[in-house]
Parts: structure tokens; sequence; C-alpha cells
């Protein structure tokens, strides 16, 4: 009985630690089977590690094959300026209906909110045919566009300034400041936590944006690496080689931010989660 | 309208104020608005529509509807998505609610944050790159999978080539993807249970399972139904891994809604039809949730 409880916990230990391991697995076997030549991956009974660790001949050819580089600058582009514009006009929309009524208020908030039931897809038709009418297909705007604001941010940003504590506002108003300066000068400041767990998680999910720039794009060089991934993909034959080296270069910059700033990230998640 | 009148063209400090608040949260108005309710609208509107190439339109009512909803190839990606859900929801959240409670009981919070790490890595990766990674390992002849599989004896299996598996197989993607950001969302309401719970089961003689059945499930049954929505809602909308591997194939055996109105409307660019998919993807998520929450949004009493 004295044994008991130490067993039971290194079994979750084990547990734990073995589902890890299986959950972690299928990046090893992308990363391990990106230094691989073709003829290695076809090896019967096949192998685990590659001949050569340090072969990088798949990352150049993913470079030389498509303009890989250019859809990663595209990423990065549509990503930044949709975490950077989501976080402008949630942070507003957040100060206002967090610190000031005006009629009206809750039921836009809660019609914001309810916008999470909306799938995407349902709009898209409709979304498609503007487009296309304001000449904006194939172009960086069109696919940034619906990306701009994010529900999720507006939501964050009110919880976060809620806890802004109102003396501040008013002694801010007190010595004269106006409704923008407070903003700028009172909010902002306090809720830098909160600007950055936005910044980071809407990046991550524009990066990781299929549909849409599928939809939206038509030319190779307004790809952006979800897209490029697919160009490495045919029905027919498929080299995994290269593959997951394109695979890798499209993961990596988001897992980099990922695992430096998990801490944030987590928290997004959190917020989402425990208000929900 | 008044007060609206008043707001808009203030002539005191409240009403200025009230205008700055409304100000600020305008610009989100505008672009919820046209960017989600207005097409929300048109979709509906598109439905009742044929709209000739030229750009006419014609009123039809229901008739495309009626179209739609008798079509076999409709229902049966209902089904497939149907089937999809049955098979990775109840999997993800079973399984990030027992990954959870167990890196909560590893005290050793250097090793507790790796091990969460690496739960919570896939949640980063676009869900391309995880079903391309995924449909290397499920390759037939070369791949991880049946490898692994032959030393236990199971002969080599098709996964995403055959007509039984292929759900299944893209279901277990689900999982993979989604497992790190339920279990995020479980163990912080985790830390959040207050210690004296426990020590009072235990001055009770409360054993594991009554301490997880009394105390922990029911603390966590706001967080539970909140992630089961999630995960309705994530795999009802699955189209990008379904895309990326399966195309809707083998014969259509992994066909799901939203891949249906994708090649309805931009490969066949039929797009009255697409809004009626729209419109039912649309009204069957929030009969969903609502009906979740309705029934399971109790207050919990002690």
């Amino acid at each position: 009985m004295t044994l008991r409880p130490f067993n039971l916990r290194l079994v979750i230990i084990v547990a734990v630690a073995c589902g890890a391991i299986v959950v972690f697995f299928p990046f090893f076997w992308m990363a391990v089977t990106s230094l691989k030549t073709a003829p290695e991956i076809q090896r019967v009974p096949l192998q685990i590690a590659p001949d050569n660790w340090l072969n990088f001949a798949n990352y150049v050819e993913v470079f030389k094959r498509e303009s890989f580089f250019r859809y990663l600058l595209n990423s990065a582009l549509v990503a930044s300026v949709a975490a950077i514009s989501s976080v402008v006009v949630s942070s507003l929309a957040g100060f206002g209906f967090a610190k000031y009524r005006f009629p009206g208020r809750d039921f836009f908030f809660l019609a914001i909110v309810g916008i999470l039931m909306v799938p995407f897809q349902s709009v898209v038709v409709p979304l498609y045919v503007w487009m296309n009418e304001f000449g904006l297909l194939d172009t960086y705007a069109g696919i940034v566009a619906p990306d701009l604001v994010s529900v999720f941010g507006v939501f964050l940003m009110r919880q976060s300034i809620e806890m802004i504590p109102n003396d501040y506002i008013d002694a801010a108003r007190i010595d004269g400041a106006s409704e923008l300066k407070i903003f700028f000068a009172v909010i902002l400041p306090a809720v830098k936590p909160a600007i950055a767990t936005l910044l980071i998680i809407k990046f991550m999910w524009s990066w990781n944006e299929f549909f849409w720039p599928m939809v939206v794009t038509s030319s190779p060089q307004m790809k952006v690496v979800t897209l490029g991934l697919m160009s490495f993909t045919n029905m027919y034959y498929i080299e995994y080689n290269l593959l997951t080296a394109a695979a890798v270069l499209s993961i990596l910059p988001i897992l980099v931010i990922f695992v430096v700033l998990q801490r944030w990230v987590v928290q997004a998640v959190v917020m989402s989660g425990l208000k929900g | 309208m008044r007060q609206w009148h008043r707001i808009l063209f203030p002539k005191n400090y409240l009403d200025r104020r009230k205008r700055a608040g409304f100000l600020f949260v305008l610009p989100a108005l505008v672009f919820f608005g046209s960017v989600f309710l207005l097409p929300l609208a048109q979709s509906v509107l598109y439905s009742f529509y044929r709209i000739q190439p030229g750009g006419a339109r014609e009123f039809v009512g229901l008739g495309r509807y009626e179209k739609v909803l008798t079509d076999s190839t409709f229902w049966s990606a209902v089904g497939n998505t149907v089937q999809l859900l049955l098979l990775s929801v109840p999997v993800t959240v079973v399984f990030a609610l027992a990954v959870a409670l167990g890196l909560n009981r590893i005290s050793n919070l250097k090793w507790r944050n790796v091990w969460a790490s690496m739960y919570f890595l896939p949640f980063a990766t676009s869900l391309v790159a995880a079903a391309l990674i995924w449909q290397w390992i499920y390759e037939p002849v070369y791949g991880f999978l049946n490898y692994a599989l032959s030393f236990v004896g199971i002969p080599p299996q098709k996964w995403l080539q055959s007509l039984a598996q292929v759900l299944p197989s893209i279901a277990a993607v689900s999982v993979w993807v989604r497992i790190g950001f339920d279990t995020m969302i479980f163990l912080a309401a985790l830390q959040a249970i207050p210690q004296e719970y426990y020590e009072a089961a235990d001055i009770d003689g409360a054993n594991a399972w009554q301490r997880l059945r009394y105390i922990t499930l029911p603390m966590l049954n706001a967080q539970i139904i909140m992630v089961v929505i999630l995960e309705l809602i994530f795999n009802f909308k699955a189209f990008d891994q379904v895309y990326a591997t399966t195309q809707g194939g083998p014969a259509g055996a992994s066909q799901t809604i939203i891949m249906l109105l994708y090649d309805t409307a931009f490969k066949f660019f039929r797009f009255g039809d697409a809004s009626v998919m729209a419109v039912f993807v649309f009204v069957a998520l929030m009969v969903v949730t609502l009906v979740q929450w309705r029934l399971f949004r109790k207050p919990i009493e002690y």
C-alpha cells in the first residue's frame, strides 16, 4: 500500500512521456525524410536515419523548383499586416466595449462574438464575388482582406482592458487628456501582454491560412506558403523528400515563434477557453 | 433614434463621451458587418436565385434547396462529415483530458513544460502541412505506419487510399492537430481548481476515481462543453486536411460538406448551389451549438 502512490505517479509520467513522443514523432519523421535522397526513402526495409545527416540538397531543390522564398515572404507580409491590423482594430473596439456606455453596446458585442459561429465557408462565395468586382482577386489586399480583424482579438482586448482601473482613466481626463490620448497614453501601455499575445496568435493563424488564399489567388507569384506546399503534391506521384523539406521550411518560422513565445500563446488559448 | 442623434451630434460632455466610445467600436463593426454579416445575408439571397452567366438573376424560390437537398452526393458528404465528427471529437476530447490530467500530476515544472510543449507543437502547424506529413506516414509501400505495424504482424494497409480507412485516417490527423489546444485549456482549468477541495476529499477518504468523478470533472464542466463545441465546429468545417490529401477520394469516400461546397463554387462555378450549402452549414452549426449550450450549460451547485 505504501508503494502504490509512487507507482501510480511513475505510470503517469511514463504514459505522458510516451504520448508526447508519439505526438512529436511526425515532426521528427518529417525532418529526417527531408534529409534523405529519393532512393533512400524508397528503401525496403525502411531505414530511419538518413545516410548523411547534413544532406540539404532537398532544401536547395525546393528553392530551385518553386519560388519558395517568395511564398515565405508573401506569407510573412500577409500575416504581419493581418496581425498588426487586428491589434489596432481590436484594441480600439476593446476599449470602446470595456470602458464606455452607449446605446446598443452589449448587442454589438454579442453580435461580434456570435460571428464565431459563422463558418467562413458560409460567406466565401459573396466575398469572392465582391473581390472580383473591386478588382482585388489575386492581390495582397484581396488575400488579407477577410483577415484584418479577429473576433478573438476583440474579445481578448475587451477582457484585458476591463481590468484597468477606471481611476487611471479618470485621472487622465482630469488632466485634460482627450479620449484618443487616453487610449494611447493609458490603455495601450497597460495591455502590452495582451497585445503581444494577439500579435503572435493572429500571425500564426494567418500564416497557416489555406482556404481563402487558394480561392482568391491564381498566379504563382501570389501564392502563400501553404499553397506553395501544395505545389509539391500531385495525385499520382509525390516526391516526399522534397515535400517534407518544403514542409519544414513552411513550419519552421512559426514553430520557432511558438517555442520561444509559448507562454503568450498558451495564455491566449487559455483566455479564449476560460471565459468561453 | 433621438438618442442616436444626440450621440452623433453631441451638445454636452457625457454625450461626447458616448460618441467617443461608439467611434472606438465603429471600425470593428464596419469590418465585421462587411466581411461576415453582409456576405452571410447575400449567401441567403443567392440561394433563392438563379444567376445567369451574364449576371441576370431569376428568382427560383426554394427550387434550389429542393435540388441540393435531394441530391445524394450532398447527403453522402453530410454523412461523411458526421462520421468524421464522431470519429475525431470524442477521441480528441478524452485524450486531451487524459493528457492534461497526467501533465497536472507531474510536479517537476521543467519537465512538465517540456512534455506539454510536445503536445502543443502540432497546434502551431498548418493543417496542410500536418495532413501532408501524415500522408507520408500513411504511404502504403514506403510509409512509416505500415513499417511499424509489420513488427506486430499486421499486414500493410492502404489507409488514405482505402474506402473504409480513409475517414479514420483523416480523423487521426485532426486529433493530432487539435490535441494541444484542448490540453492547454484543460490544463489551465485544472490548475484553477482550489486544492482545498481535494484535501477535503482526502479527509472524507475519497479514492482517486471518486476525486476525478466528483471534483475534477464537475469543475471542468464548462471547459469540456466549450471544447466539445469548438471541436464540433472545427471538424464540421474540415477542408484543408482533406483537400491536401485525398481531395474527397477514393470514390468520394472522404468528401466533406465543405469540400463539396468548394468544388461546387470554384470548380463548377455553381454559386447558387454552393450558397444553399453555405446556408445549410451555417444553420446546422448554429443549431448544434445552441442545442449543446442549452442542454449542458447548467450552473453547477454543490
